[in-house]
């Protein structure tokens, strides 16, 4: 669900609540003009401020697709550019509407900081935009709690990176129990599970995923590994490790090659569920927990059928190995 | 407290000294102990011993090289100098295949993973701990009561070092729970922690995050062999704890306490230099001192380097560096430190 999604929905709820109420039919197609043309809409600081964030967003992720040509040099250069343009739009969005927390959010993030400092600047932001909420489980429902809901999200990632785990299992549980009625939009369900493997927590691993059943990812094989693993299960874990490599598109590869994942801005990208781009994703957020089991890797790759399903992947796909 | 392989060694011959002389007159045995002393210094094979007792000479002499030399040797002297205990290992096990810590020692020596490690002490545990039980109880029908308490505990000890080994090479493979059980393990099975594991044991409560687990440990230290309450593994573990659960002042607070405890060592907590564990149990290092500080930090890897950090600290081993040193302004940020000179030559 995305920034510019959200800021659709806003304004023809808006010009719903002066106009309407709209039957279904015409709201929809209400919301249809208000995507061809969002800046008539956007009448108000708050949506003006958001528009620009999300052109910005988008003129970012388009600027990235040719990063592929470049030298790391070249490449580190243009992204410190680009994020820094960014920080900018930030801070436009920022002079339209002070209290645009999706832009404050990004405007953090973008700074590319320690996992240290970010959860600082993070926690601060939650400390004074978060509002006291009855507990429920369709918050994601009103667009206006979601920038709150995003950026608990983002908390939960960075605690995992800056390897506070209690909090990022806390915090995640939090994002998942308040948006469960739309099914976890923001995939805090992610960030939970890889907190319960790595606190080996079993039991609350179990409960996500039945919360989630029939709804794999790369992220929940790769915690329900890492946890039997840690639990010495061994037998267990390598079935799992198995599990991972039939269902996850070129899982093994992610695993054995790690590649590279840059920032999320500020949610992860959307990709299909279980496929190449997720699994790359999910190792990259379990760095800091395959990392805690020095041997892990080793482990792995003693799997003479892991290492020929990710050599055989990396060469379907042209990918180094 | 921790382990003393050279006064073990001595404590197992005057163990069997009294043995001998149980059965003479207490005159005859007066006079045979006034010249204990100078016979285990002097004449050591004119003692009565077994040949478990002369195993773990060996292995109190493979301490002495392995623990307390080879990190003080050039490059060059290594390989010889872990060739020489390698032999006396291995001799010991010869007079005495049920010589455990030999075993693991030399385990130690050859096998660089910690997995394999972990699973070849696990694998083992059951054996060692009944094997030691049947000298325990062995040994105690033949003494008199006052002696037994002493006897008992110096039969379990290579089964308690075994356990204290099991859960610290759970801890850097980072199977907590593992860790757990087997520290636990070991505090039950010796009240007085001989072996420190509650060094350990705090290091893995903050790994799984457990506060309360953690401050019940606290709660627990009054009763334990060593009472201080400010050693630096504690300190570091309520500091590293604290600091996860982002409560910066109390983190800092805590690291104050700890350079209060380890006075001038602000550079140790600066550089968090890695040394080799001990082989035989953790090395014996002064109380409060600056090489304390060091093997505690060195034991804190697992705490100190955890999460996404760009220096290679790890995200609380370089808020620890940084606030060591707002906290200790005059300490040397060089690398000229007595702990620093201890190198990773170890195991």
């Amino acid at each position: 669900m995305s920034i510019r999604e959200d800021l659709i929905e806003r304004c023809a709820r808006k010009r719903d609540q002066k106009v309407g109420p709209l039957s279904k039919e015409a709201f929809a197609e209400l919301t249809l003009a208000v995507r061809e043309n969002p800046a008539g809409f956007a009448d108000e600081a708050a949506e003006q401020a958001l528009l620009v964030l999300a052109d910005a967003l988008d003129s970012h992720r388009a600027a990235a697709r040719d990063d592929d040509l470049l030298d790391d040099d070249a490449f580190a250069a243009e992204r410190s550019k680009r994020l820094r343009r960014l920080v900018e739009a930030c801070e436009a969005a920022c002079a339209l509407d002070a209290g645009c927390l999706d832009a404050l959010l990004v405007h953090a993030l973008a700074e590319d900081l320690e996992p240290d400092e970010l959860t600082l600047r993070l926690v601060g932001l939650a400390a004074e935009f978060d509002s006291a909420e009855e507990a429920s489980a369709d918050l994601w429902d009103d667009p206006l709690n979601r920038p709150r809901l995003r950026l608990r999200a983002a908390i939960a990632r960075t605690c995992i990176d800056a390897a506070r785990f209690s909090l990022a299992r806390n915090g995640a549980r939090r994002v998942v129990d308040a948006t469960l009625a739309a099914g976890d939009p923001l995939g805090a369900r992610h960030t939970l599970m890889l907190a319960c493997a790595r606190l080996e927590d079993e039991d609350g691993l179990n409960r996500a995923e039945a919360l989630f059943s029939g709804r794999e990812s790369a992220w929940s094989h790769l915690s329900r590994i890492l946890l039997l693993y840690k639990l010495g299960r061994m037998s267990a874990a390598r079935r799992a490790l198995r599990g991972f490599d039939s269902l996850c598109a070129g899982g093994a590869y992610a695993l054995l090659h790690p590649v590279y994942v840059d920032l999320y801005l500020p949610e992860r990208p959307e990709v299909p569920a279980c496929g190449f781009e997720e699994a790359v994703m999910a190792v990259r957020e379990a760095e800091p927990i395959i990392a805690d089991v020095p041997e892990f890797i080793g482990w792995c790759q003693g799997h003479e059928w892991l290492a020929a399903s990710a050599r055989s992947f990396a060469e379907r796909n042209d990918l180094d190995w | 407290m921790a382990h003393d392989a050279r006064r073990e060694d001595y404590l197992r011959m005057s163990l069997r000294f009294a043995l001998s002389l149980d059965e003479g007159s207490p005159d005859h045995a007066a006079r045979a102990f006034a010249s204990f002393g100078r016979r285990f210094a002097q004449s050591r094979d004119s003692l009565p011993q077994s040949d478990a007792d002369r195993a773990f000479h060996l292995v109190s002499l493979a301490t002495e090289l392995l623990d307390y030399r080879l990190p003080f040797v050039g490059e060059e002297l290594v390989e010889p100098l872990r060739a020489r205990a390698r032999g006396m290992l291995d001799e010991a096990l010869a007079l005495d295949p049920f010589c455990h810590d030999a075993a693991r020692m030399r385990t130690g020596l050859d096998v660089a993973s910690h997995e394999e490690r972990l699973r070849l002490l696990m694998e083992r545990a059951d054996l060692v701990r009944s094997s030691c039980e049947k000298d325990r109880d062995a040994l105690c029908e033949l003494l008199e009561e006052p002696r037994r308490p002493l006897a008992a505990s110096i039969a379990m000890r290579p089964w308690w070092r075994w356990l204290a080994e099991t859960a610290e090479c759970a801890l850097i493979c980072g199977r907590n729970h593992a860790a757990l059980a087997a520290a636990e393990e070991l505090m039950d099975a010796d009240p007085s922690d001989l072996s420190d594991v509650r060094f350990t044991l705090a290091y893995t409560l903050v790994k799984l995050e457990d506060a309360p687990g953690l401050e019940r440990l606290v709660w627990r230290y009054p009763t334990l062999g060593d009472t201080r309450a400010d050693d630096a593994w504690i300190l570091l573990s309520q500091a590293a704890l604290a600091y996860k659960r982002l409560e910066l002042d109390a983190a800092r607070h805590l690291l104050g306490r700890l350079l209060e405890a380890y006075r001038g060592c602000g550079a140790a907590l600066a550089q968090q230099v890695e040394i080799g564990d001990g082989f035989f149990a953790r090395i014996r290092v002064p109380a409060y001192s600056e090489d304390e500080l060091v093997v505690a930090l060195s034991e804190g890897v697992v705490l100190l380097q955890e999460g996404v950090e760009r220096t290679g600290k790890g995200v609380f081993g370089a808020w620890v560096a940084k606030t060591a040193l707002e906290l200790d302004p005059a300490a040397p940020k060089g690398p000229a430190t007595k702990g620093a000179q201890r190198g990773a030559s170890g195991q």
